[in-house]
């Protein structure tokens, strides 16, 4: 088995690696869009994918979908590229040098503030996943108490819903923006600190931190309910190639749900990934991920890959009332299939 | 099953009993001496851990703090107004190119002096320095965390990615200026030096050292696949093991102590003795294996099983060879006692001189053997002597047998009568007689008697009776008158068996008329031709041989052709039944009635039949005596 799933990472790298010093030839693999793939072709219709973050069981469903062949039986050949800013990788797409990114809701809307620059071709994220905790040693046992203290943000776009929510709790704090470490909140050096329950929360665990220890506040239980991470392309991609879109957001939806049904062949997948790319990996925080991720993005069988119009119009409302947000868009602009 | 025990040897129930007393003594002796050395040898082996963890805890933490203490020298050097920063530069990097540990160091003045960070690191003892690009550095955690808590702070171990690239732990320094931070100061240690320092196994020959962060990571562990992937706690989920979280929460709370380690983590059946390193809050732990640990312990106790082992083997040899030689004169004794059992009383018991106790049943049996023999010889020689009695006793039947007349159609050829008697005594002889003969031409007497008592006396009394009254018949022919001569020989004689009843008839055989005497006898019938009977109950006088002036008297009968008479002694009236019921006159007489045509051998054994169906079953018996007698039948040729 490990032999096995050792030559398959070896061969998605290797891919990536290739596709990586081909993206500039990616005019001469495109057609003219008018025709259909052959679906049992092996060079299938490239879509160049940019991963949000470093591997984990937080991407399992696309990483399942590769490593089992699911893009290829849809006449898709999926090329990884490399990692990089959510800014940056909005621009590639408008540039048409990446042609799907995976953005929170918030941000995407965010994006498209001025014009339409990307629409969403499935909801990955059904909920929101965030977190605020704080040690209740600090003295902080309520939302009340987080007043005046001190908040540990990230530095990224991710941060808007927290400052919106505070903001919505009328709740003032000190911000201090963080990276991805949640060293400065253990070392006592912000007395809040925002974290995603399917990762920092854990992490927070596995450094000694017991659960009863905590306060946390639950966005998503607290009302704020805006889901996290979606698939978005440029609107001229997706009017060029709707099935193509279609098929790959499909072949997601399948590689999520093979995932989930495979536990334990998804986290040996994700865990040579990680050893491959030689970050720090250990078994029990992927499984909670991918645990938590089944939460997150099949909260119910029915509802797997879809954006649903109120978590929109949740989102679109909260960014007009916390910023001067110039226009509305509509629903169906922002996502084509619901208007279906 | 108890058949099975009383079969088993005696060697086999005293190896079994003994062995299995040792056993349970070699067991019991096994798990004390286990659990004493046990707990010795932990002690030492956990006194030898703490030491080993010691000696690691004073290594890194003289680095640590050596660290420290350079970068406070640097840090008077940076905020040292009367030096250049030319002359500040030369003074930190010579404090680089000196110290060895220390792998680089960085500068870092706030973020809103606008003024990047520079990296300071020797490569092959060529000094380099470069600015940090970007504004990521403000994010990390030598920079953010000093800047936010305002103290020194050992970072977790990262990558400097714009330094020499390695993995480091880093000391950052807040630099102050009247009381507002105004830079940092970062000295940087390699990881791996430290990993080296914590798991050298030159220092370890049976365990393992390694080393876990403040957040519980195991930063330094012989396995590497462990080493900045999992901590404690990330263990403690993946094998579920509650105990490694209790540890890595005594660890990163900077406490010392052991504990046990059991599950199926890294850590499994493992002792694990901890320590923090002051400087850093980090914790060192080592670990061993318990089987290493209680490797000795566990040659000991080999030792002593295989010990146990040959003891009980020996033990067991020699019990066999002594229950053999205490088993073999009992094997003799048991032949012996076989052999007088079969009847050879000659039989040699063997001696043995193994133990007083079959000394003892040696001696007691020959004991036994000499009584036997006597007691079988008196008893032979009384068997003799009653044998000898016995055939006296049959050949005094034959006697008396051959004193009663022999049963013939006609007896005495007298015409005139048939006569058949039958006497058949209770034992070998008996004190019952019948007898007749004739006095002379005309006269024919008769006679029935009954002696008190059984056996050989009443048998002798018989006799004299018999033989007294044929002496003395020729010279009598009354009935009365004989037995008057006959109870006067009685009584004279003092027999001390003299006690007879008789009844005697004299019948003169011409006319019929028949005279008799009945003393002390039971009655008389006379059957007739037509099958009636007649009693004749008188008596003329009490029994014979008491009373010597004994008035005897007489009756006469005339009997008339074919009439049969009757006699009989108490053997007949006195038969009893089953049910101890005495036949009686009553039943004699029914018997009679139911008599076919008169015939006195018919008659006799008739009747004998009936007693005998009648006392059939019944242990009662006596002298059965009958005689029947008929006068002129007309069936007489």
């Amino acid at each position: 088995m490990r032999p096995f799933r050792l030559i398959l990472v070896a061969g998605i790298m290797v891919l990536c690696i290739v596709l990586l010093s081909s993206c500039k030839g990616r005019s001469s693999d495109r057609g003219d869009g008018s025709s259909d793939p052959d679906i049992s072709s092996r060079d299938g219709f490239v879509i160049r994918y940019c991963p949000k973050w470093q591997p984990q069981a937080q991407f399992a469903g696309i990483y399942m979908a590769i490593n089992k062949g699911l893009y290829a039986q849809y006449g898709l050949d999926v090329q990884v590229q490399e990692l990089m800013q959510a800014s940056d990788a909005i621009d590639s797409v408008s540039e048409g040098s990446l042609d799907v990114v995976p953005l929170d809701l918030l941000a995407a809307i965010i994006a498209n503030s001025e014009k339409t620059r990307l629409v969403n071709i499935g909801q990955i994220s059904q909920k929101n996943t965030m977190l605020l905790v704080a040690k209740k040693s600090k003295q902080i046992n309520s939302l009340a108490d987080f007043e005046g203290k001190r908040i540990g943000i990230w530095r990224s776009s991710s941060n808007l819903i927290t400052k919106a929510f505070l903001k919505e709790q009328g709740i003032s704090m000190q911000f201090v923006t963080i990276d991805w470490s949640i060293n400065l909140f253990l070392q006592g050096g912000v007395d809040v600190i925002n974290a995603m329950r399917y990762n920092e929360y854990h992490q927070m665990l596995q450094a000694g931190l017991k659960k009863e220890e905590l306060f946390i506040a639950d966005l998503h239980e607290l009302g704020c309910r805006i889901p996290d991470e979606g698939l978005y392309v440029k609107p001229e991609f997706y009017q060029e190639h709707p099935k193509q879109c279609k098929a790959f957001m499909q072949a997601t939806k399948d590689g999520w749900l093979y995932a989930f049904s495979h536990p334990e062949e998804t986290v040996d997948v994700v865990m040579d990934l990680m050893h491959a790319a030689k970050i720090r990996a250990n078994r029990a925080h992927q499984i909670w991920m991918l645990n938590e991720m089944k939460k997150n993005v099949m909260p119910s069988a029915a509802e797997i890959g879809i954006l649903k119009k109120e978590d929109y119009q949740r989102a679109l409302n909260l960014l007009k009332a916390e910023m001067d947000f110039p226009r509305d868009i509509a629903f169906e602009e922002f996502y084509p299939n619901g208007a279906k | 099953m108890a058949q099975n025990k009383v079969n088993k040897s005696l060697a086999y129930q005293l190896i079994s009993f003994v062995l299995t007393f040792m056993l349970i003594i070699f067991i019991v002796a096994i798990f004390v001496t286990r659990s004493i050395y046990s707990k010795v040898m932990l002690d030492i082996q956990l006194s030898n851990m703490q030491h080993l963890a010691h000696e690691r805890i004073y290594l890194i933490d003289g680095i640590l703090s050596k660290v420290e203490a350079l970068a406070k020298i640097a840090r008077s050097v940076a905020v040292d107004h009367d030096l250049s920063d030319t002359e500040k530069e030369i003074m930190l990097r010579s404090l680089l190119l000196d110290n060895p540990e220390v792998h680089s160091l960085c500068t870092a003045a706030k973020a809103s002096d606008g003024v990047p960070p520079k990296v300071m690191y020797t490569i092959r003892h060529r000094f380099l320095q470069r600015e940090i690009q970007g504004q990521d550095y403000l994010y990390q955690d030598w920079y953010q965390i000093p800047h936010n808590t305002g103290k020194p702070y050992w970072t977790e171990p990262w990558i400097d990615s714009q330094g020499k690239g390695e993995m480091v732990i880093s000391y950052s320094m807040p630099l102050y200026q009247k009381g507002d931070i105004t830079g940092f100061l970062r000295f940087d240690i390699e990881l791996k030096y430290l990993q080296e320092l914590t798991t050298n196994p030159d220092h370890f020959k049976l365990g393992s050292s390694f080393l876990v962060s403040s957040t519980g990571t195991l930063v330094a562990h012989r396995d590497l696949d462990l080493v900045m992937n999992q901590s404690l706690f990330s263990l403690a989920q993946e094998y579920n093991d509650p105990l490694l979280s209790s540890l890595g929460e005594a660890m990163i709370a900077g406490e010392s102590g052991y504990i046990k380690i059991d599950g199926k983590s890294p850590f499994k059946n493992s002792w694990v003795y901890y320590q923090n390193i002051m400087s850093n809050r980090w914790s060192v732990g080592v670990s061993i294996e318990e089987s290493v640990l209680m490797e000795d312990v566990n040659l000991i106790l080999l030792i002593q099983t295989f010990t146990s082992i040959l003891i009980f083997l020996l033990v067991g040899i020699a019990i066999y060879a002594r229950a053999l030689s205490v088993s073999r004169p009992l094997k003799k004794l048991a032949k012996a006692a076989d052999r007088i059992g079969a009847g050879d009383f000659d039989a040699e018991i063997p001696l043995s001189d193994k133990s007083q106790e079959i000394v003892t049943l040696s001696l007691s049996f020959s004991a036994m053997q000499k009584s036997l023999k006597e007691y079988i010889q008196n008893l032979r020689i009384t068997t003799e002597e009653k044998n000898q009695i016995r055939g006296d006793v049959i050949y005094a039947s034959e006697i008396q047998t051959k004193l009663v007349p022999t049963n013939v159609e006609h007896p005495l050829e007298i015409k005139e009568l048939r006569a058949y008697g039958i006497l058949k005594p209770a034992g070998d002889i008996g004190g019952d007689l019948y007898d007749y003969f004739m006095i002379d031409d005309d006269h024919f007497c008769f006679v029935i008697a009954d002696v008190l008592g059984k056996g050989i006396v009443a048998a002798m009394a018989m006799t004299m009776v018999s033989t007294l009254l044929l002496s003395i018949a020729p010279y009598y022919k009354s009935s009365k008158e004989l037995l008057w001569e006959l109870n006067k020989f009685l009584s004279r004689n003092n027999i001390e068996s003299n006690f007879v009843t008789a009844l005697l008839g004299v019948i003169q055989l011409s006319s019929g008329r028949l005279e008799y005497s009945n003393c002390g006898h039971l009655p008389l019938y006379i059957r007739k031709m037509d099958r009636s009977f007649v009693k004749y109950g008188q008596t003329h006088s009490t029994a014979l041989g008491v009373f010597e002036n004994l008035e005897i008297g007489s009756d006469i009968i005339q009997l008339n052709t074919g009439d049969e008479i009757i006699l009989y002694t108490d053997g007949v009236t006195e038969a009893m039944n089953i049910e101890e019921e005495f036949m009686g006159l009553k039943g004699l007489e029914e018997i009679i009635q139911g008599l076919p045509m008169p015939n006195p051998e018919n008659t006799a054994k008739s009747i004998l039949n009936k007693v005998q169906d009648f006392a059939r079953g019944s242990t009662h018996k006596d002298d059965i005596t009958l005689l029947v007698i008929d006068y002129k039948h007309p069936g007489i040729t």
